[in-house]
């Protein structure tokens, strides 16, 4: 009995903590759901008011849409290049050391400056990759990569991909080096193919990075803001809307913290339901 | 050998220890009064053009010297200044003096009543100008803010390159300024308007232009949507964006164009109007002066029904939490002193707000100032003929009419369909504020 009393003791600063940084502002944010709370005032219980309100307003379907492909495209991207790039980084390659500290260099970088930068190679008027594009006679007139709805969202995902794969690939590469060389070695011996054996040895070697990675990186993703923000501002018309965008413009442009509100809670489930997907999608996988 | 030891009584030990707090508070409490006594103020500057920024700044920072103030200043770029105080505001850690969001914070009840001070100003400095006493005066009679300056678009021109081809500026009419573009300019190396059509609130000039067509968004209480009456105006409207458009006159990339970027673009030389603020000029007379003197300053070009030539505007207030305000009204106050602005105005993009300012010197010196005399005493508020209210405001940072422009060129919405999603957004802002 004063045994388990201690033991609640020495864990009760650790609940507190996580009541009060964690359960509190989530309850606060769905009560702010229900509430007609603006900036300034107290707010008062308007119940599923907001909620129609944001459902029926224009740009959250396409918030919907927009989000769910955002998500998928770049995950699966910096998924696919990650790997890549560790699998050629884990082999004997002349200056492996340096490509391996060079590799991280996008990723240290400010986001506000990485994706300035992009906005700028991406300018139809100044950018560099317009400039190289016709320089070469590739192209006649200029692009609009983030102006034209079939370049925007795809342009958005390429700068984002860039940025954040390097911790795909990091990860991946420190998981290889944990698998053993003996079972390649004996891959080898046995005939196995190059093919065969990232199949049988790597990936599953790699399972439990890859379910942790994926799981954190899908959900930091559907919560990208800046990319958006700082490329598009959610344009042209509405082709890269996110969640997160909506959210910030319904909540800091407007000054209605109800409606944003609203908005992040209808996107808890179905960012939920991401998590849910990968996660059981890899358990299965590592239990298979 | 032992050191022989200090017995003391306990008379003595007392007496020792009272001398030596007296001693040790007389010298410490010396310096606590002035310390304590020092009022404090916390000032957030608005941050947009650098040496008006500076002047002002530097203002405040001498007026803090001078009156023994505790000023503690941040500047705060335009753009994140609604999400910073709304933050501010949530944790109830608000500024005393805020330069920004007059309306959106007195619409909330979050400024002190400062009438007295508006009153005050008036009277002394000869009466306020233009749309001046519209924007602070609400319908109570009350005031919550106090203009330090009128600012707004102006028919920013290439006067070099259109003599070139023969045109003489200004352009009359839009459909005029149309023609002027669609002949001076050379793509790629330039283009007629730099005018974003973006979900950028400088690409909401769109509405005023719609305006000078003839539409309107709400009726004269500002709470009852009737845009939709006005479709034979806002469709002869959209048949001149779309010939905009269709000429090519547009550079491209202005759908995700943000607020810099008309200005960077003139900066550059690539355009050959733009509809915006002499900020660009004042950039240009530090930066490119040769670009400057081929530069010309009009008023906008009219619509079929209306000139419209919105005015914004540069303002102070006093958030109501703040416990200094008197000092922060004496702030206000002594921020409005003729001489001073007279200093401040040589390098800002404000025109003036009160007579007593109609008289300085850099009106006359700099000929692209002219034209903000012209503004401050004759421009509409935003918005006009709508109401500038909570609501006209929700729509203005939402974009909507740009939004309706969008779904046109970028997603070949027809104009039926993207003119009804406008009325049905229209509609369900102002419903907000009924």
């Amino acid at each position: 009995m004063r045994e388990s009393l201690g033991g609640m003791g020495l864990l009760a600063p650790t609940v507190l903590i996580l009541l009060g940084l964690v359960l509190y502002p989530f309850c606060y944010a769905i009560w702010l759901a229900f509430s007609d709370k603006a900036v300034g005032s107290a707010g008062q219980w308007v119940g599923l008011r907001n909620f129609a309100y944001v459902i029926a307003w224009p740009q959250f379907s396409a918030a919907v849409f927009n989000t769910v492909v955002f998500t998928f495209s770049a995950v699966a991207l910096k998924f696919v290049l990650g790997m890549s790039v560790a699998l050629v980084l884990n082999q004997r390659i002349r200056g492996r050391n340096f490509f391996r500290a060079f590799l991280l260099l996008p990723w240290v970088m400010p986001a506000f400056v990485v994706y300035l930068v992009w906005r700028w190679l991406y300018d139809p008027l100044s950018g560099l990759i317009n400039y190289a594009l016709m320089d070469l006679g590739i192209i006649g007139s200029p692009i609009a990569f983030l102006s034209d709805r079939s370049t925007a969202m795809p342009s958005v995902i390429v700068a984002h991909v860039w940025r954040n794969f390097p911790l795909y690939a990091i990860s991946f590469l420190a998981g290889m080096q944990t698998i053993s060389q003996e079972l390649y070695d004996s891959a080898q011996v046995d005939g196995a193919s190059r093919v065969q054996q990232f199949r049988y040895i790597t990936l599953p070697g790699l399972y439990h990075i890859i379910g942790v990675i994926l799981l954190l990186t899908t959900i930091q993703t559907a919560n990208a803001f800046e990319p958006v923000y700082l490329l598009t501002g959610g344009g042209p018309s509405d082709a890269t809307m996110v969640y997160t965008m909506l959210v910030y413009v319904m909540g800091m442009v407007n000054l209605r913290l109800g409606e944003a509100a609203a908005v992040s809670t209808l996107f808890l489930p179905l960012l939920v339901g991401l998590v849910l997907v990968v996660t059981v999608l890899l358990q299965r996988k590592a239990n298979a | 050998m032992a050191r022989p030891a200090i017995r003391r009584t306990r008379r003595e030990f007392l007496k020792r220890s009272a001398t030596f707090a007296a001693g040790a508070s007389a010298v410490l409490s010396l310096p606590a009064p002035a310390v304590a006594q020092r009022p404090k103020l916390v000032y957030w500057c608005y941050q947009f053009l650098k040496e008006s920024d500076e002047a002002r700044a530097n203002f405040a920072r001498e007026w803090a010297t001078k009156n023994n103030v505790d000023l503690q200043l941040t500047m705060v770029p335009w753009k994140e200044f609604m999400p910073k105080i709304t933050a501010a505001i949530e944790a109830k850690a608000t500024p005393d003096i805020v330069e920004s969001g007059g309306v959106e914070l007195r619409g909330r009840g979050q400024l002190l009543e400062v009438t007295d001070v508006y009153k005050k100003l008036e009277k002394t400095y000869g009466g306020w100008i233009g749309s001046a006493p519209k924007i602070m005066l609400e319908p109570d009679g009350r005031v919550h803010h106090i203009l330090y300056g009128f600012s707004g678009p102006q028919l920013i021109a290439r006067n070099d390159l259109l003599a070139q081809v023969g045109l003489k500026p200004p352009p009359a009419t839009w459909v005029d300024l149309l023609a002027y573009a669609k002949k001076a300019q050379q793509p790629p190396k330039t283009f007629g308007l730099g005018q974003p059509v973006s979900n950028q609130t400088d690409s909401q000039i769109w509405e005023e232009i719609m305006k000078s067509y003839g539409a309107r968004l709400a009726d004269d209480t500002g709470k009852r949507v009737i845009f939709g009456d006005y479709k034979p105006q806002v469709w002869e409207f959209l048949d001149f964006f779309t010939e905009v458009w269709k000429a090519g006159v547009l550079p491209p990339g202005v759908t995700t164009w943000d607020n810099t970027m008309n200005n960077s673009t003139y900066q550059a030389g690539k355009a050959v109007f733009v509809l915006n603020a002499i900020t660009i000029s004042l950039w240009l007379e530090t930066n490119n002066p040769d670009l400057l003197a081929k530069t010309g300053h009009y008023n906008f070009p009219r619509g079929p029904k209306r000139l419209n030539q919105p005015v914004t505007y540069g303002s102070r207030s006093i958030m109501k939490y703040t416990k200094m305000p008197d000092l922060a009204k004496q702030f206000l106050w002594d921020s409005m002193e003729p001489g001073k602005m007279d200093r401040e105005s040589a390098v800002s993009q404000w025109g003036p707000v009160l007579n007593a300012y109609l008289n300085f010197d850099v009106w006359k010196k700099k000929p692209f100032m002219k034209g903000l005399i012209e503004m401050s005493l004759h421009g509409e508020t935003q918005g006009y003929p709508d109401v500038f209210n909570d609501a006209w405001r929700e729509q203005f940072v939402n974009t909507t009419i740009s939004r309706m422009l969008q779904r046109l060129v970028v997603d070949s919405w027809t104009r039926d369909k993207a003119f009804a999603e406008a009325v049905d957004i229209l509609t369900k802002i102002y419903a907000k504020y009924a």
